[in-house]
Parts: structure tokens; C-alpha cells; sequence
């Protein structure tokens, strides 16, 4: 009969175990540290408002880990082009409300990644941008491994 | 009276383990930043009125179909405390929200009144029940400023707990009051009416005939408020619900259903009942033909379907075994499995409409009590079995019970995907681009700056950081 009891007793000491986490430092599953560009790629959109009103620079490329958007390596790319790498079109327009700058050059690297991504809210961001077609000869994918 | 319950060792026990699953959970739901849907509009609205008065009367008439003036008052108190005392938004309202769960709990263990040892073992299979079953998370994900479903639950429980025991003079004023307070936050608020009547037919002694009375003229006073307010109940169409193996919008269930409606609503109630007893339909879809027709399975349907129906089959078991003596010889445990399934089974009625996991949840309370006593019973028949059948019993309850508890771990990643996606909502709200669409009322536009700012600084986890597998096995 007490071998029934077996579950809820593991789940308990799960519990006993995530509050006294909690009480020491995050417990389960504790909010991730996160540059601008780790948080657009995971879309969390809201992290990445809080880091901008916080100071950080929607233009400045920082680093994102591998095996968010990459496998096997870490990049170091603009926010923007996170948004991109990870189809997010909500994404692409936090950062465009909230401060981020695509000059022309910017525009032709990220219609360039769109096309290996594929995402369709994404390209309709873009090409209200700019409705010429895109040339992507030469332009090197911000998600290639640097060597 | 604590201390008399507590002398068990039992009980101690019993609210021990309650206590250390019910903590992560707490923390786990307040996380969850306020909502925008459901939450912000409601807040402006209260927080822009002059007086209570004034915001009472003209709430009256807020919608044709729907008569909640508590919901608005209740927003400009808590407003009122949050100004007062200087503590954040996020803390007085998703504070009540954990205090809520706090009292369900505790009602949910002081209702299945643990005293001996197999009682206890009872409790450790009815408990991640109660966590466990998707209509406790619908509940607890409400979005309404003050969760109303769970004020619903909390209500239905005290007296089902106040049923339980011997009659005392206040309970019929006790009844009467909590069930204003929950018709007029909400109208499945009428399920603390439906509470008192099951426990009445069932014979337990706590409900005389003057609450039987009391509350049903209080129930009736609201309907007839209704109908002199000219509020009418929702008709289909009204909001959006599932139909066979796929959702539909409010506009195609009015073209499809709104002629002849009666099937619809048939199949509603019996998908609402089904889907608290074998976790299919979901929201009146059912994932099994979906499943099939995409040909992709997720392990979290079988999971939920396998452990609903082992239970469910649990409940049968002690329904068809005990209950066809007459009603003067049912125990006070038989007495108490009756009452909440009858609760839990007229609960699916206000499905009519529309289904919702929502609705069901004071249904999922009922259905967590049932299980206690059945496994509560099954245990009691064990000496009496063979050995094998023994063996056989104990270890299709343990497996049942591992499915449970797996599904009530996974309420804490739900509820983390919850806050993740909550806050990220707030996003939109205020954006910078868009300041033409920023309110102009200096109350309004400043109470939804705090919110989203509290909200916007809360860190939250984001499930790309968590374990992919989870996706499959906790998420529908």
C-alpha cells in the first residue's frame, strides 16, 4: 500500500527542494541572463524593451550562445539580426519601435538572411523597407561562424 | 481545533506534503505578471470612476450579457490598497491570486479530512489529482484583475467543508453571503448554489433545509435582478468553442449552429462532463482526431486521457459497489463521493454555450474529492482480495499516481510559459511608435505605465531555456 505514496513523497521533496532554491538564490527554473541579442533570439521581447530602457544599445551587436541560434558555436550579432535569424517578425518590430537603425547595407545583410530563414512576416518588414529586389552575391550571413 | 486536527500524526503528515508542493506552486503562480487580456481594461475602468458608487451603477449595464459588479469593485479596492499602503500592483493583485490558492488548498485537505494512514495514502493519490487535472491550471491562469473562478472555488469549498460537519446556526447566513459574493463577480458563481443543493440530496448533515431555502432565494433574487436588468444569457456565437476535431470562431459557430443550436449545446455539456472525466475534449476539441488526422501523436494527451480514465474508472467502481444500498445506509464518505459528483457532473451543464476549461474548475475540486474517497475505499478492500489482485490493484494505482503527479509537476512549467508570454504582451502595450494611440486620461495613461513597467521588470524565464522535451509532455 505505501509504495503508492512513492510519486507525491518525490514530488514533496522536488517541492522542499525548489523552495529552499528559491529561498537561497532563483529555485526552479530561474529567469536567464540574457544580452539583447540572446533575448530577441529566444523572443523574449519583453527582456529585450527592459535591457534597451535599461541602457543597453538596440544597434550594439552582442554575443548569442550556441544552440539558440546556431549549432555548435556562438556568433556575435546585432539584435536585429537575431530577430531575423529566429523568424520573429514581433520581434523585428519591438526593435524598430524601440530604437534600432537599418541603413541600407543593414537592410541588404538581413533580406539576404530572410532568404535562408524564411519567415513571411519578416520579409513584409523588410520590403516595406526597401521594394527593390536584393542582391545577395557576396553578402556574408551574420550567423556564419566567424574563422 | 487546529490542534485537534493535527494530533494525528496522519494529518500532520498530510498538511506537510500539501505544504512543500503547495509553496513551488505559489511562487511558480505569482511570477506571472497581471494580464493585459482581461486584466488592464477592467483596472482603467475601475480606477477612472469617481466614486464606488457610481462605478456600481453604471457596471450594471457594462454588458447585456453578463452581471458582475463585484469584478470592478474589487479592482478599485485593491487600486485603493496598492495607493495606500505604497506596495506594488503586481503584489497586491497576483498576491490575492496566491492567497486564493492557498485557501483552496486548505480547503481541499481539511474536506477530505485525512485521519488514519490509509487515509493519508488516499491523499497522496487525490492530491496531484487536484494539481494535476487541467481545469486546476485553467484556474489558475485566469486572467480577470482578482481570479474569480478560484473565489468560485473557494466559495463552493467552505461549504462543502461546512456540509461535512455538524449544522451550526450560520451556515445558512455563511451560504447566503458567499453566494451574492460569487454570483456577483461571475455567473458560474451559481455553482456555490449547485454545491449547496448536492450536499443537501446527498444528506450531508452540515445543510439544513433553511440554507437549502436561503440560498436557493438568493439564487433566485439574482435571477430575477437579471431579468429586471434585461441581461440575457449569451447565446452560441457568443465567444469561440470547439467543435469535433478543430476550433471555431464565434461568427462560424453562429452560422453553423445559431438556427438550431440544441445539438451544439448537447454536445457541449457532454464534452464539458468528458472532458473532466477523460481530459478529451479540450476546449470542445478533441486532440485524439486531430492526432489522427495529422497523424502525429504528443505523449502529453496520453498521458492526461490515461489517467483521467483510470480514474474516472476508480469513481465507477465505487459508485456501482457502494452506492446502490438505500440512501439511509451511505456512510458519511459515501454521502461526501456523492455530493461531488453530482456537483461535478451538473457543473458540465454550464458548458451549454460554449466550452471552457475554466467553467469546469470547481468541477476539478469535486472530482479530486471523489477520488480521494474511492482510492480511500479501494484500499480498505484490499485484505479482502487475493493476493494477486492485491498486487495488481496496488500497482495500477501507483502507476496512476505517477501520471498524476507528472501532470502536476508540469503546472509549474505552464505557469512559467504563462508569465513568459504574459509579459511579453505588455510589449505592445505603449509602444513607442505608436503615441497616437496612448490614452490621453492622465489616471489611465498612468496607472497603465506603472502596470507595464512592472511587468517589463519582472524577469521572466523563457522556455527556449528550459528542457525541450517538456513541450511534448506538458502542453496540449
Amino acid at each position: 500500500m505505501w509504495i503508492m505514496t512513492g510519486p507525491c513523497l518525490v514530488l514533496a521533496f522536488l517541492g522542499a527542494w525548489w523552495t529552499a532554491g528559491r529561498l537561497a538564490g532563483d529555485g526552479l527554473w530561474p529567469p536567464d541572463e540574457v544580452t539583447l541579442s540572446e533575448a530577441v533570439a529566444t523572443r523574449n521581447n519583453a527582456e529585450a524593451v527592459r535591457l534597451i530602457e535599461s541602457g543597453a544599445n538596440p544597434n550594439q551587436p552582442s554575443a548569442v550562445r550556441e544552440g539558440l541560434l546556431t549549432s555548435g558555436y556562438a556568433v556575435t550579432i546585432k539584435p536585429i539580426e537575431a530577430a531575423v535569424g529566429a523568424q520573429r517578425a514581433d520581434s523585428v518590430r519591438t526593435l524598430l519601435a524601440n530604437g534600432a537603425a537599418v541603413d541600407q547595407e543593414e537592410l541588404r545583410v538581413l533580406r539576404c538572411l530572410e532568404q535562408t530563414r524564411h519567415d513571411s512576416g519578416v520579409r513584409e518588414l523588410l520590403a516595406a523597407q526597401s521594394s527593390s529586389d536584393v542582391d545577395c552575391n557576396g553578402v556574408r550571413s551574420p550567423l556564419e561562424r566567424v574563422r | 481545533m487546529v490542534r485537534t486536527a493535527l494530533r494525528s500524526p496522519a494529518t500532520t503528515l498530510a498538511v506537510v506534503l500539501a505544504t512543500l508542493m503547495t509553496l513551488p506552486l505559489a511562487d511558480s503562480l505569482y511570477r506571472v505578471p497581471i494580464q493585459v487580456s482581461d486584466s488592464l481594461e477592467p483596472l482603467v475602468i475601475a480606477a477612472k470612476y469617481d466614486s464606488a458608487q457610481h462605478l456600481l451603477h453604471d457596471s450594471l449595464t457594462f454588458s447585456p450579457t453578463t452581471f458582475r459588479p463585484l469584478r470592478y469593485l474589487q479592482a478599485r479596492a485593491l487600486l485603493a490598497f496598492t495607493q495606500a499602503t505604497g506596495v506594488t500592483y503586481h503584489a497586491v493583485f497576483r498576491g490575492l491570486h496566491v492567497v486564493l490558492l492557498l485557501m483552496l488548498i486548505a480547503l481541499f485537505v481539511a474536506a477530505v479530512r485525512v485521519r488514519t494512514w490509509p487515509d493519508l495514502v488516499a491523499f497522496t493519490f487525490a492530491f496531484p489529482v487536484l494539481l494535476g487535472i487541467h481545469t486546476f491550471l485553467s484556474m489558475l491562469l485566469e486572467a480577470f484583475p482578482v481570479n474569480h473562478f478560484a473565489e468560485v472555488g473557494v466559495c463552493a469549498l467552505v461549504l462543502f467543508v461546512l456540509a461535512q460537519h455538524q449544522p451550526r446556526w450560520f451556515v445558512p447566513v455563511v451560504a447566503s453571503v458567499l453566494l451574492a459574493l460569487s454570483l456577483s463577480v461571475i455567473e458560474s458563481g451559481a455553482m456555490v448554489w449547485v454545491t449547496v443543493i448536492c450536499c443537501a440530496v446527498a444528506g450531508l448533515r452540515g445543510i439544513n433545509r433553511t440554507t437549502v431555502v436561503a440560498t436557493t432565494v438568493v439564487f433566485v433574487g439574482y435571477l430575477l435582478l437579471r431579468h429586471v436588468l434585461e441581461i440575457s444569457s449569451p447565446g452560441v456565437g457568443g465567444h469561440g468553442s470547439g467543435f469535433g476535431d478543430r476550433f471555431y470562431s464565434p461568427e462560424e459557430l453562429a452560422q453553423r449552429f445559431g438556427a438550431h443550436p440544441l445539438g451544439f449545446m448537447i454536445y457541449n455539456v457532454t464534452g464539458g462532463l468528458a472532458s473532466l472525466l477523460f481530459a478529451e475534449p479540450r476546449q470542445g476539441v478533441y486532440a485524439l482526431l486531430a492526432a489522427s488526422r495529422e497523424g502525429e501523436m504528443h505523449p502529453v494527451v496520453l498521458i492526461n486521457v490515461i489517467s483521467s480514465s483510470a480514474t474516472t474508472a476508480l469513481l465507477i467502481w465505487y459508485a456501482v459497489a457502494r452506492l446502490p444500498r438505500s440512501r439511509s445506509a451511505w456512510s458519511d464518505a459515501d454521502r461526501t463521493f456523492v455530493a461531488a459528483c453530482t456537483a461535478f457532473i451538473v457543473n458540465a451543464a454550464f458548458n451549454a454555450v460554449y466550452i471552457k476549461d475554466e467553467i469546469m474548475s470547481p468541477a476539478g475540486l469535486f472530482y479530486a474529492i471523489a477520488a480521494f474517497v474511492a482510492v480511500r475505499a479501494l484500499i480498505d478492500s484490499l485484505p479482502s482480495r487475493t493476493l494477486a489482485a492485491t498486487a495488481l490493484a496496488t500497482c495500477v494505482l501507483t502507476a496512476v499516481a505517477a501520471l498524476w503527479t507528472f501532470r502536476a509537476a508540469g503546472v509549474h512549467y505552464q505557469l512559467r510559459y504563462d508569465a513568459f508570454t504574459t509579459r511579453n504582451d505588455w510589449v505592445e502595450v505603449l509602444r513607442p511608435d505608436k503615441h497616437d494611440d496612448w490614452p490621453e486620461d492622465p489616471v489611465e495613461l498612468g496607472l497603465t505605465e506603472r502596470l507595464r513597467a512592472e511587468a517589463i521588470n519582472r524577469r521572466t524565464t523563457s522556455p527556449s531555456f528550459m528542457p525541450r522535451w517538456t513541450d511534448r509532455y506538458w502542453v496540449e
